[in-house]
């Protein structure tokens, strides 16, 4: 008798536990970073409808796993029947599971369309798909950030490079060009809810807009090797007249006559 | 009935083992493997024919003992104090304090300035941590000892409740002032630089043999991407390796450490970088002399570090602005480029400056196979850059460039500049080399007139 509620009471703790553990992870600052990006609500909002339901179908689920356990867990003389299976209930579990993902399908399709479609890549800010504010050289194992220089040309000699560290401006559409060395590695800022994998052979425009000022951590989402942990940048986002100051350095830096180093 | 009770006896017996074993291993440290200095292979190594050391194994005992004494172990890094060092204050091993005053004075006051707005930027967190009053979720990497220690030795002097504003100051000055000791950089070295350089700086990590160029190997005291030439760097010059990394290789930016952190490093790089050039000089002394006293030693050491210091004085810099190329300078530069006489860059460069001149490679009567004709100090193969990637090791900025031109390659075959070049001539250079490096051509996004350039670039037809 004791072994019956003992092992019913161990799976009832599973959901239990599971939406506590749930409940508590934002005070365990164990959840998501803040969000800072334009579109992060929306992925947010997708992230947290599938998570809905599946918690819904995961609590159900474990709810009559318990069930069962107590039912059926006392020692019982006769024997259990066949069956061949059910036509309906097949039906049933087959169907449902294919609407849900429809629908998660059909909902997500805006957001993804926003955020990597190129015609809706931003076109009246100061970057543009034709004009992106750098080229992200990913390479085993650092970041490099291109910006085109005067002749607003990549890959001239008066293009400006910085490793580690990309500076954009905040409260601005900022589309950049991802492009890969070697292997394939991926552009993932948490902060801005936005992962891009970067292909070798491939340049890949990708756009973003930060609404807060600060550093946020930039780092490579593709297993590319062993120095893969220690694939990390920043990304730095300041105010429009810090950019032209960082612009302005960075410039003085590239033409240094190298007195001051 | 039966196998329920064995089940639970079963089960019994295991939670009770597993609560036992968690009791014995509680008190458990975690495996640190300590790590030993060794001598390099050319001292060690031993003679082909008779298989005997060529360096007899009590002469490297004695050069082992004398690498101690001069920069103590792996554990704890640390020079000899010179007799006039004491005498005059001087001491290698605090960089951030007076010359006179115990320290070497590398950072003026400016510097320590950025030092200390470096560090604020690097431990931002736990810096709102500490205005936020929350103290224990302060953390502190397993690569700051002497960090750790400081901080946990502060907690420990207040008790929660008595934490007032003054005592928040102490704790943001603690890591804004942080500057690690030797003994910490080398723990920092041992977990970010060690499993490619080595653990004597001898670019023979673990990592090393998977990687095309090699790391550098210190102990020669040679480095490639300098302001000075050959002969010891500066340490602007490590620093700046560490901070923007190496385009092109596997060595990466380190920039998300403090600068206070890579100058520790650039500290560490130096002592190990001393250590092997005291091994080889230690040597060599044996060969000639067939004795080695302890004289020799500090004689040894105090060229080696009479080096460091004089490369200081070294740096080579333009007087003026850098001036921007324009289609007669990149001209002048093809002709210079192409000239036997003056440039010479073709012979190992190539006429297209692809890499492939006809210097840098030969056949292999042996194999029948095209081979590089050079090698570098360290004994590697190396072939001449193809500079129409616009991928240069040591930087794309035209000061790097006319620095490489001016000053040559140290370690490597690439000469100094003819000293019949004047500075306007290496300028032309280095144009002439930026122009070739240019990538619109084969970009492969294409822009309308590469589409068009395509369309019309079809074969003629005789």
């Amino acid at each position: 008798m004791f072994m019956r509620y003992l092992a019913t009471l161990l799976f009832l703790l599973v959901p239990i536990l599971g939406v506590w553990t749930f409940m508590k992870a934002d005070d365990w600052h164990c959840w998501f970073p803040q969000n800072v990006s334009s579109f992060g609500a929306q992925i947010d909002g997708l992230f947290n409808l599938i998570m809905y339901m599946v918690a819904f179908t995961f609590i159900v689920t474990e709810v009559c796993l318990a069930w069962f356990v107590f039912k059926y867990s006392k020692a019982r003389a006769d024997k259990g029947e066949f069956t061949h299976g059910s036509h309906k209930l097949e039906m049933i579990w087959t169907a449902i599971p294919a609407l849900a993902l429809l629908f998660i399908a059909f909902t997500q399709m805006e957001t993804w369309a926003l955020v990597k479609f190129e015609k809706n890549f931003p076109k009246n800010g100061p970057y543009s798909i034709e004009k992106p504010i750098a080229e992200v050289w990913a390479s085993q194992f650092d970041w490099r950030f291109r910006y085109p220089g005067e002749d607003g040309q990549f890959g001239t000699v008066d293009d400006l490079e910085r490793s580690f560290e990309f500076v954009v401006p905040v409260n601005t559409d900022v589309v950049f060009r991802l492009r890969s060395r070697d292997v394939i590695h991926s552009f993932f800022v948490p902060e801005f809810r936005l992962k891009q994998d970067a292909l070798p052979g491939h340049t890949i425009p990708v756009w973003f807009k930060a609404e807060k000022e600060g550093v946020y951590d930039l780092v490579c989402a593709e297993l590319c090797g062993w120095g893969h942990y220690k694939m990390a940048g920043v990304v730095r986002v300041v105010s429009a007249a810090e950019y032209e100051k960082f612009q302005a350095e960075l410039k003085a830096h590239w033409y240094s006559n190298g007195k001051e180093e | 009935m039966r196998y329920d009770s064995r089940i639970r006896r079963i089960t019994a017996v295991g939670l009770a083992g597993l609560a036992v074993a968690c009791q014995l291993d509680k008190d458990r440290e975690p495996d640190r493997p300590v790590v030993h200095y060794s001598l390099s292979d050319a001292t060690r190594a031993l003679d082909k024919d008779t298989g005997e050391a060529l360096v007899p194994e009590d002469v490297q005992a004695n050069v082992a003992g004398s690498l101690e004494m001069l920069f103590g172990s792996a554990e704890h890094p640390q020079y000899l104090l010179l007799d006039e060092w004491k005498e005059a204050g001087f001491d290698l091993n605090w960089p951030t304090y007076a010359k006179d005053d115990q320290g070497s004075g590398e950072f003026d006051e400016t510097g320590m300035a950025e030092l200390e707005k470096d560090n604020a930027r690097y431990f931002r967190l736990n810096l709102a941590l500490i205005d936020a009053g929350e103290y224990e979720r302060v953390t502190v990497q397993s690569w700051s000892p002497d960090l750790q220690r400081t901080w946990t030795d502060l907690l420990a002097s207040k008790a929660p409740p008595e934490r007032d504003a003054a005592f928040a100051a102490e704790a943001k000055k603690a890591f804004e002032s942080y500057y690690p000791s030797l003994a910490a950089s080398a723990e920092l070295y041992r977990q970010h630089c060690l499993h490619c350089h080595g653990p004597e700086g001898g670019g023979n990590g673990p990592t090393a043999p998977f990687l095309n160029p090699r790391p550098r190997d210190y102990r020669l005291g040679t480095f490639k991407f300098t302001a000075v030439g050959k002969g010891a760097p500066r340490r602007e010059d490590l620093f700046r390796i560490l901070d923007e990394g190496v385009t092109g290789t596997a060595m990466p930016s380190f920039r998300r450490f403090s600068k206070a952190q890579l100058h520790g490093l650039v500290d560490y790089v130096r002592l190990l970088s001393m250590r092997g050039m005291v091994e080889r000089s230690l040597v060599a002394t044996w060969t000639e002399e067939e004795s080695l006293t302890s004289g020799d030693v500090i004689e040894a050491f105090k060229a080696v570090f009479d080096k460091w210091e004089r490369a200081k004085e070294k740096a080579l810099a333009f007087d003026g602005e850098v001036p921007h190329p324009t289609p007669e300078s990149i001209a002048r530069g093809k002709e210079l480029f192409l000239d036997a006489k003056s440039g010479n860059c073709f012979s190992c460069h190539g006429p297209e400056g692809r890499g492939d001149g006809v210097s840098a490679f030969a056949l292999d009567p042996t194999s029948g196979e095209i081979k590089p004709t050079y090698k570098d100090d360290w004994g590697f193969e190396i072939t001449p850059r193809n500079l129409r990637y616009g991928v240069f090791h040591g930087g794309r900025r035209p000061i790097d460039l006319y620095r490489r031109i001016k000053n040559g390659i140290a370690g490597t075959p690439m000469p100094e500049a003819a000293s019949a070049l004047t500075n306007d001539d290496i300028w032309a250079l280095v144009h002439y080399v930026g122009s070739i490096s240019e990538r619109p051509k084969h970009s492969n996004r294409p822009t309308p007139e590469h589409d068009a350039s395509a369309s019309h670039g079809e074969p003629a037809k005789h």
